[in-house]
């Protein structure tokens, strides 16, 4: 059979109106549980497993599946309405979609992260017919010392991700990457700035992070001054985008399915880089950089589709190798486990409608998703209308509840006491919190690559140098870090110049 | 009608524990899980919970407590309340934690009232296809000659793949460099891209790269060979005295009403037995244990035995978690 | 010679100095190790130093730029009242059960806002509790009592 044969095998499988109905759940799910902060797709579908069991396998995995792009989707949904977000990606969608939405433009940060996260998710489905082995078998020529440089160069790249000083970003990105170290060394098992409690062994939950730092810190800025003005704009004019707005995001929406697609398929990490690599780039080819932090609706386009991208093709080692790219892949591991098939390099000839039934349902799901969140738009805008002093107890509760269910943890709740308060002393020092964020999310990853590199060459720090991946995105980051300085320097000298004259 | 139940659970409470007992259970059971979900130790749970539930008549909810090496949820299980709604589904770390980690806050063995024994997962010995040895013989030798060179991946401090790397060295009398991954799935990764040289990891994790020939695979570590890898030696048969299993047990906090473990243990025996329960434990590479072995004498005899065993290997390797 | 800093950078900075030390401070009592295998203290030892150094480099860098516009003064009475109700929120979860935890902390919370009066906070809280329950506890099945051991349930 041909791709062509294949992929019809696929829809006949997708199309049918049992696994029509189990996607929609999924995807319906997925954006209401990526609504509500705290609770992730990892949760629900670790809540949902048990329910599968009844479930024929292609039913069961279509549905896990809908409900991760799902929550993809409705995340950004919560980050962008009331600044919480869930995952790290949505924390890169929060900057400028938060900032629209205060500015009475919600209804076109949410289109246009609908509109963006369909083409992207249609563009990383064929990705994912046409080329899954391929790229997998590419993917696994990342090693340590490739994730290591690549993460090197996403630090440096993201300092865009401010829109104040630079060193002020540079720290922040710095402390993030400490705060990420707190907890058990995975090489040791030795626990660092655990202060002797065993449910900080695992480390700190990037969720109370994400919500104390972004969310709470938002909300404490925001009693400063209760009276002097309104924390949203009332009077919502269009949802729909314009023709000026439309013609803006399309090549920010091109450019982040392409990064996202080809980050998502590295199953060490990559995906985790995806947004804040696509905000960078915008920030960078923009004509009006400063636009971005204050509502750019570019920061918005590029980022939510290279992480709906991103999301899509990192299903790629999964499907045709068995491997987990992230927890919620391997999450769907132990779910194709529990249906009896055990994934790994052989599904794709075992199970040939399986296989091409899930890749065909990952479309349908993003039609499914794109149709559901439209029309919900309008009434998500509603609910900004509801007052902020009604709004924000109910922001904190559902922080609380979601982040305690995640794993009944309550320092994961204290931690999001501990970072709204040094995210609001931050915030009103100048220090912008989405650098903090992407360091805490990169620093645990940096040091476990940059050890297990170090093992594998025993000691020898020229393999960076010597593997030309690495190499080569190492003269990246040291090119990023050189454009990043020339203006200033030429600036300077043209100061100079003047002076001159 | 609340406070009816609540008097009729007093009044029940109040004529005699077994009466109360004979009654259990009359809430939903949680089955703790130390692990993350998806792991092979959550499919197991998850497999055996659906089948308790419907023996037990009320739900059987998996609950995953990760994190410190699966001494988290243990521990939190061995405060919980002994009125068996609160159980523990560990694997071979209930073991070697009592060595691992020096300042635990529990004790295995005197903290738990066994239920039964659940399966024994076997192990098998995999490398990077392109890896130079071509069997198990010439694997030894291999590590013999090029000791540090040889780098051995395992899935983080206190995972089955650390044990038996651990103990396959001690055996053999060698040294490896031992790579720590965090979880399986990046170690495997690494194994079928050429980066690392070997890992020795449950059947869950390799069988299937096994069969598609994305790994050489060199012995399995149970005593008999596998139904789904019938070509691939024991280490016995390779003449490596070498025997590991990471077996699975259920357990209660201490002072569980003994009548609820007798409850328990036979509903755990029932799921024992059932077709799809061993349909799919086939498929992982595993079987259930007999009926003798899950009882709670035969739990306590494992575990008791594993922890001396453990308490020497680790010892001797002079690795800690803290 | 305070005069001429800007506030903020130096009190930024000065945050970073202090995060930079206790790390760096701290990674000491664990093993630096080799290059062959460093240890746990090694990156947060590094990091901490270039932290530090950083945070010198953010009060410096307010040298001679005065902060020109005084910020609004902090809400003490937000900051006290919505920080207690994260930590209430984590220390009674367990014991109090989730329909007293919630009511309790919605009320709280809404009383954080100096535009909310106890009427509007308390009918917000019964709100909240219901919705919250049948959303978290109802629909999703989160595990949680709905009234704690504590209260001798």
């Amino acid at each position: 059979m041909d791709i062509i044969g294949f992929l019809g095998l696929g829809f006949s499988v997708a199309l049918d109106p049992i696994n029509i109905l189990y996607c929609f759940i999924g995807v319906l799910l997925g954006t209401l549980v990526g609504v509500l902060p705290g609770i992730g797709p990892t949760a629900t579908i670790a809540m949902l497993l048990p329910i599968t069991f009844s479930l024929s396998p292609a039913a069961a995995l279509i549905m896990l599946a809908g409900i991760y792009y799902g929550a993809q989707y409705g995340g950004s949904t919560t980050a962008i309405l009331i600044n919480l977000p869930g995952e790290s990606s949505s924390a890169v969608t929060a900057i400028d979609g938060y900032q629209m939405a205060k500015k009475g433009r919600a209804g076109h940060a949410l289109a246009t992260a609908a509109l963006g996260s369909f083409f992207a998710g249609t563009v990383g489905t064929l990705l994912l017919a046409f080329f899954a082995p391929p790229l997998a078998r590419a993917a696994l020529n990342f090693g340590a010392p490739e994730y290591f440089a690549l993460i090197v160069l996403g630090l440096l790249v993201s300092i865009a991700l401010a829109h104040g000083s630079i060193l002020k970003a540079l720290a922040m990105i710095v402390l993030g990457l400490l705060l990420g170290m707190v907890g058990q060394d995975i090489y040791t098992g030795t626990p660092r700035f655990t202060f002797g409690v065993r449910e900080l062994y695992s480390g700190l939950n990037f969720v109370s992070v994400a919500v104390g730092i972004f969310g709470v810190a938002e909300i404490l800025r925001n009693l400063e001054n209760e009276k002097g003005r309104e924390v949203m704009v009332k009077s919502v004019s269009n949802l729909w985008l314009g023709k000026e707005e439309f013609k803006r995001i399309i090549a920010p929406v091109i450019r982040g399915t392409a990064l996202g697609s080809i980050l998502g398929i590295l199953p060490g990490g990559g995906h985790i880089l995806a947004s804040f690599a696509s905000y960078s780039a915008e920030k960078r080819l923009s004509k009006n950089p400063e636009e971005f932090g204050h509502g750019a609706i570019e920061g918005v386009a590029g980022p939510e589709s290279a992480n709906n991208a991103a999301a899509q093709t990192s299903f790629i080692p999964l499907m045709t190798l068995g491997i987990p790219a992230h927890p919620v892949m391997a999450l769907m591991v132990g779910a194709f486990i529990l249906q009896g098939i055990t994934p790994g390099p052989n599904v794709i000839n075992d199970q040939p409608a399986l296989f091409w039934g899930i890749i065909a349902s990952m479309w349908i799901g993003n039609l499914l998703l794109v149709m559901l969140n439209l029309p919900l738009i309008g009434l998500w805008v509603k609910m900004l209308t509801i007052p902020y002093r009604a709004l924000f107890p109910a922001i904190v509760l559902f922080a609380c509840i979601g982040c305690y269910s995640i794993n009944q943890n309550v320092f994961d709740i204290y931690a999001i006491g501990f970072f709204g308060i040094l995210g609001y002393g931050l915030i009103r020092l100048g220090c912008e919190p989405a650098p903090l964020l992407l360091g805490f999310v990169l620093g645990p990853l940096l040091e476990e690559h940059l050890r297990r590199a170090m093992i594998i060459s025993r000691g020898d720090p020229m393999i960076f140098l010597e593997r030309p991946i690495s190499a080569t995105l190492l003269g990246l980051a040291l090119l990023a870090v050189l454009i990043a300085i020339l203006p200033s320097i030429r600036k300077k000298r043209k100061e100079v110049f003047v002076e001159e004259d | 009608m609340k406070k009816t139940i609540a008097t009729l659970a007093l009044a029940t409470l109040a004529l005699s524990g077994t009466a109360f007992a004979q009654a259990y259970p009359t809430k939903p059971i949680t089955v703790v899980v130390p692990f993350s979900a998806g792991g092979p130790t959550d499919t197991v749970a998850r497999l055996v919970a659906e089948v308790m539930s419907g023996d037990l008549g009320q739900q059987v909810v998996v609950q995953n407590v990760g994190g410190a090496g699966g001494t988290l949820g243990a521990g939190q299980v061995a405060t919980a309340p002994n009125d068996g709604y609160t159980l523990l589904l560990h694997h071979i770390g209930m073991s070697t934690a009592p060595t691992l980690y020096r300042s635990l806050p529990y004790v295995p063995l005197t903290d738990f009232a066994t239920i039964g024994l659940i399966t024994s997962v076997p192990m098998t010995l995999v490398a990077r296809k392109d890896f130079e040895p071509n069997t198990l013989e010439e694997l030894l030798a291999y590590i013999k000659t090029n000791g540090e060179n040889v780098t051995y991946a395992h899935a983080g401090i206190g995972s089955a793949s650390q044990l038996c790397g651990m103990l396959l060295m001690e055996s053999t009398q060698t040294v490896m460099t031992t790579v720590p991954y965090q979880g399986a799935g990046p170690a495997m990764t690494d194994i079928i891209g050429g980066q690392i040289d070997m890992i020795c990891d449950q059947t869950t994790n390799t069988t299937s790269q096994i069969q598609a020939g994305e790994v050489k695979a060199y012995a399995v570590t149970s005593p008999e060979r596998l139904a789904n890898l019938p070509d691939l030696p024991t280490t016995k048969e390779a003449g490596l005295d070498l025997e590991i299993g990471v077996w699975h047990g259920l357990y209660a906090p201490a002072g569980t009403d003994p009548a609820i473990i007798e409850r328990l243990e036979t509903s755990l025996q029932a799921a024992l037995t059932n077709e799809t329960v061993i349909a799919r434990f086939a498929e992982l590479g595993t079987a259930p244990v007999t009926a003798e072995e899950a009882t709670p004498a035969a739990l306590t005899e494992m575990l008791t035995s594993q922890i001396e065993l453990w308490r020497g290997v680790i010892e001797a390797a002079g690795v800690y978690a803290e | 010679m305070l005069a001429k800093f800007s506030l903020r950078d130096l009190l930024a900075g000065g945050i970073f100095v202090l995060a930079g030390a206790y790390f760096a401070l701290e990674a000491l009592n664990y093993e630096v190790g080799t290059p062959f295998r460093m240890g746990p203290g090694f990156m947060p030892l590094l990091l901490g130093a270039v932290l530090a150094a950083l945070g010198i480099g953010v009060a410096a860098s307010g040298w001679e730029k005065p902060d020109r516009e005084k910020p609004l003064p902090p809400s003490w009475r937000g900051i006290v009242l919505i920080v207690g109700v994260v930590i209430f929120f984590g220390a009674t979860i367990r014991g109090l059960g989730f329909v007293p935890v919630v009511f309790v902390a919605a009320f709280a919370s809404a009383m954080a806002s100096r535009l909310n009066s106890p009427l509007f906070a308390a009918l917000l809280a019964v709100g909240l509790t219901v919705l919250c329950t049948a959303i978290f506890v109802i629909g999703l099945g989160m595990t949680v009592p709905w009234f704690g051991p504590w209260l001798g349930q």
